[in-house]
């Protein structure tokens, strides 16, 4: 211990470097850890967070729900098929909207559901469901409790549209990145036609369903999918996962996690290498005097630990406050799980990257004291 | 070529050095007053801690003294900025020091090459006198090694080609002989008596070792800084 | 500045681990820009290819154009704003296409385009209904000029006429066909967005450079402030994602290149630190402070270089690798050449902070040396 230290106080500069490099580093990976997390529950949140078990497409809404469309047809064998509790419409559509007075329009994805059990939030912040026309559940990072919400139409502002007040609030509920009402289906058909005039019926996106006690909702969605080749039915995770896009994001997140994490113990085990290199002249000396080899590569192990839990520290500190925080659209959150991950991969990488060092160490041969070859 | 002249190599007057050394005044170099012919040979003997490498560096132009006055070849040298010696340095004074001498990764040829690399000046002209200088220091066949490849004299006179490179008006030779066995130091000597003699050029040889002064035209000793005649 | 170059050559070990660093950031960078560009084209790349001075959308949809509505009457009224040349309309519908021998869920998700205005990107839309134009994304699905994609739940019959480039729309691929076509296929497969005969989603202006400005105001005046006109890059910024992704992303770079040059100062301080006894000796015999730093600035340089080169051969080779839709990335020139004037720059900027300890080296360190 005494070494290590003794040295690291006497280099300084090198070894703050060392530590701030893996520091930003280590904010990089967190950061990116949670905007990937962030990203994927700012498309997919909604999905995740409605109650239904079971989530039934159309094959040709490619597991979205603004593309899908259920026919009366499909709708009629979807909800007859065996093993089905509960069932109920969802609808979503994406519209332009005026939240309270701002001055600007923005927008709004709305999804209505009719029966609560099969489409509704499962959980709220705060506040409670709708149970009046007119009321919504929001999302809880873009909305407040007694916002009032108007449908923009393509009559301008003298056209009388939907308006919807905000009564119950619910986290990671975000649908396409974009803020997200849930509504009783009556108003969802007001806010389609408040839009869309000229709208004809309205049909549901998706039909949620719940199995019946003893079966478990996977098996259901094999069921629904036997009996209607145009039906895409999926349990609720499984919907969220294998929403387009966020396959994608996943695999180019991966490669991303891969280079940097490499950089890592790359920059720490090269680093311990030159420095090894530079002081075997003290290291022979330090042999040829008695001490034992595995002190000093223990010495060389416990740097190697301080500089990594260093460079953690730095990096989480950083990370800490910016997980508060917003990126652009993107709500980022601080996951003690990953944090506790990358700590330990880093410094299991970090400290096998310094086993080159470490042999070199074991190498030095203490007569090369006497006879003035160790140092370089 | 530095033709027979009366300008002296060097002139030091009531030159001083003082160090400040953690609150104490260490005084390496006190009232050194020392003449050197221009073609003249100086033995500087002394133990270690004497002096003498300061002396060395403040004739070199690599220190400045603290007080006093130093002139080498007719230049006085001593008010010179930084700038001012390392330019010094670079036309007028060779060095041979007592280690790390060459340059390891480059070869014979282009050790002795460095000085008009530094400097780019005539890059055929330099060319020339680095060719002449191996031939006349026998190291002809040696021009393409590498110092690893040299044997400890064969790279001691690479170092003396290298001094002579710039024709200085003065080479400062730091222990020339403090790696070199018995015979091979004699032989070492022997040929920088050769080489400064029959080029006319002054020469300062910092040395502990006695028997070296048989060779020089001048021994001075010093001890704690200060010079005995 | 030779001696430098010599000891590169004649010593690559010495500088063999700050290589192979920088390759690995170098590779970091492009891949990280590469990605960007991948995404960003692949979102804008409809818009992109209608080569417009102005793209109108009506007032209420945010600038989106599944939300817009363009009526015959709101176009007559653009038409006749003083400066406009040519005005087409476009239309969009959001799909899944069949495609004969795939499996029963396995559908391609396409936009299909109805439009008017041929430009660069876009030859004129093929005259018969039922046919499209299609991005040559499609190719990587399999599909060859002549095949039929089925598109949506009616199964809307479309024939691939020929194939177009670099038009794809948030990250989907396209089909361009004239607005009839559009039309019949979005109201039998969207019932509840069904769009009348002369209704598109967005109009495309052209307009001669002269009468540009203030082209906007003048139209979205000339509607009653019913229309909303943007520029090509307003639209491309109003797109859902666009301008998030690029600012998070050039973060995510900014924080990388201030890591290599974190990475440089420390390996070439390292360097240095070796180079001591030499620069001693080469200061000694009258190599100015300038000379030796100007050359280790030079090997920084051409570390960095060849760091780059390889990054780059990196990034083309993994650009030809991937499987085709897997992961949006391209490799582009202005992006590896910007990538690697930020790692010089790093590697520059680097070095400086060995300046201090070449320039404190003091020749006397030679003389008497015995370390």
């Amino acid at each position: 211990m005494f070494l290590a230290l003794r040295e690291m106080r006497r280099a300084k500069v090198r070894f703050a470097l060392l530590i701030s490099a893996i520091g930003l580093l280590v904010l990089l990976i967190l950061a990116q850890q949670a905007i990937q997390t962030g990203l994927i529950t700012s498309f997919i949140g909604a999905i995740e967070r409605q109650s239904a078990p079971v989530l039934v497409y159309s094959v040709d809404g490619q597991r979205t729900l603004q593309g899908s469309i259920i026919t009366p047809p499909l709708e009629k064998k979807i909800r007859s098929t065996e093993g089905i509790a509960t069932s109920g419409r969802i609808g979503q559509g994406t519209f332009t909207v005026k939240v309270n007075d701002e001055p600007e329009d923005s927008d709004a994805a709305i999804i209505g559901y009719t029966d609560p059990a099969v489409g509704a939030p499962d959980q709220l912040t705060t506040g409670r469901l709708p149970n009046r026309p007119g009321e919504s559940v929001g999302s809880d990072n873009d909305f407040k409790l007694g916002d009032r919400v108007r449908v923009l139409g393509p009559g301008g502002p003298d056209q009388a549209t939907e308006t919807i007040e905000i009564v119950g609030l619910a986290d990671d509920a975000q649908l396409q990145v974009t803020p997200t009402l849930f509504v009783e289906w009556p108003d969802y058909v007001a806010s389609v036609k408040s839009a869309n005039p000229d709208a004809g019926g309205i049909l549901p996106s998706a039909i949620g369903a719940a199995p019946v006690p003893g079966l478990d909702p996977e098996t259901l969605a094999g069921r629904i999918n036997d009996a209607s080749d145009e039906a895409d039915a999926l349990t609720r995770q499984a919907a969220a996962d294998e929403t387009p896009g966020v396959a994608e994001v996943s695999q180019s997140f991966q490669v991303i996690f891969l280079l940097f994490g490499m950089v890592v113990p790359l920059v720490t085990g090269l680093f311990f290498l030159i420095i090894t290199l530079q002081k075997s002249g003290s290291l022979t000396l330090l042999r040829a005097i008695g001490a034992k080899s595995s002190l000093l590569v223990r010495s060389l192990m416990v740097q190697v630990v301080l500089v990594i839990g260093g460079g953690l520290a730095v990096g989480i500190a950083l990370y800490t406050p910016l997980s508060q925080a917003q990126l652009g659209d993107i709500k980022l959150s601080f996951d003690v799980g990953a944090v506790l991950l990358w700590s330990v991969l880093l410094l299991v990488l970090g400290l096998l990257s310094a086993v080159v060092a470490a042999r070199r160490v074991l190498a030095i041969d203490p007569i090369e004291a006497t006879t003035g070859e160790g140092g370089r | 070529m530095s033709e027979p002249s009366s300008t002296p190599a060097l002139e030091m007057e009531a030159v001083r050095k003082v160090y400040e050394v953690a609150d104490e005044e260490v005084v390496a170099l006190d009232h050194a007053d020392l003449s050197l012919g221009s073609d003249e040979i100086l033995a500087l003997v002394g133990p270690s801690g004497s002096g003498k490498t300061t002396l060395c560096s403040i004739a070199g132009g690599i220190l400045s003294p603290t007080e006093g006055k130093v002139v080498v070849g007719g230049k006085d040298i001593s008010g010179y900025s930084s700038k001012q010696l390392t330019e010094f340095r670079r036309d007028s004074v060779g060095f041979v020091f007592q280690t790390v001498n060459l340059i390891p990764f480059l070869t014979a040829r282009e050790n002795l090459l460095i000085v008009d690399e530094i400097s780019s000046r005539d890059r055929k002209r330099a060319s020339r006198r680095a060719d002449q200088l191996l031939e006349e220091l026998g190291l002809t066949d040696r021009a393409d090694n590498l110092p690893s490849q040299l044997s400890g004299g064969q790279k001691q006179r690479v170092a003396i080609g290298r001094s002579l490179m710039n024709e200085p008006a003065l080479v400062l030779f730091d222990e020339p002989t403090s790696a070199l066995d018995t015979k091979l130091g004699d032989q070492m000597v022997k040929l920088i008596r050769e080489e400064m003699k029959s080029r006319g050029t002054a020469a300062i040889i910092v040395t502990h070792d006695d028997r070296i002064t048989s060779y020089a035209d001048r021994t001075v000793h010093i001890t704690d800084g200060r010079l005995e005649a | 500045m030779r001696l430098a170059l010599k000891e590169l050559r004649r010593r690559p070990g010495r500088f063999g681990v700050a290589t192979v660093i920088l390759t690995l950031i170098a590779i970091l960078l492009m891949f990280l820009g590469g990605l960007l560009d991948g995404l960003t084209a692949g979102n804008t790349g409809a818009i992109r290819a209608q080569q417009a001075d102005l793209i109108v959308f009506s007032a209420t949809s945010q600038d989106s154009l599944v939300r817009s509505r363009i009526d015959p009457e709101q176009r007559r009224k653009v038409e006749q704003v003083d400066g406009v040349k040519t005005v087409g309309e476009i239309g969009s519908v959001q799909l899944g296409g069949r495609i004969e021998g795939r499996g029963l869920r396995d559908l391609v998700p396409v936009v299909l385009f109805g439009y008017q205005a041929a430009s660069k990107g876009l030859p004129a839309p093929p005259t018969s209904l039922g046919e499209a134009w299609a991005d040559d994304s499609l190719e990587a699905e399999g599909i060859e000029q002549g095949d039929m994609i089925l598109v949506g739940p009616a199964r809307s019959p479309v024939k691939v006429t020929g194939f177009v480039s670099d038009t794809r729309y948030a990250g989907q691929s396209t089909l361009w066909a004239s607005l009839e076509t559009w039309r019949k296929v979005q109201n039998e497969n969207r019932p509840d967005a069904r769009v009348a005969p002369g209704v598109s989603q967005a109009l495309v202006v052209q307009a001669p450079a002269a009468n540009q400005a203030g082209l906007a105001t003048r139209i979205d005046e000339a509607t009653g402030g019913n229309t909303s006109s943007l520029t090509e890059d307003e639209a491309i910024n109003a797109l859902p994602g666009v301008s998030s992704q690029q600012s998070v992303f050039n973060q995510i770079i900014g924080l990388t290149v201030l890591i290599a040059i974190i990475v440089v100062a420390l390996f070439f301080a390292l360097i240095t630190v070796e180079r001591i006894g030499l620069y001693g000796v080469l200061k000694a015999l009258g190599a100015g402070s300038g000379t030796l730093f100007a050359g280790v600035l030079l090997q920084a340089v051409i570390v960095t270089l060849i760091a780059s080169v390889i990054g780059a051969l990196a990034a083309l080779a993994f650009a030809a690798a991937i499987p085709a839709g897997s992961i949006p990335f391209i490799a582009t020139g202005p992006r590896i050449a910007g990538s690697t004037f930020f790692l010089l720059l790093a590697a520059v900027i680097g070095c400086a902070f060995s300046l201090r300890r070449v320039l404190k080296v003091d020749p006397a360190t030679a003389i008497g040396g015995g370390q």
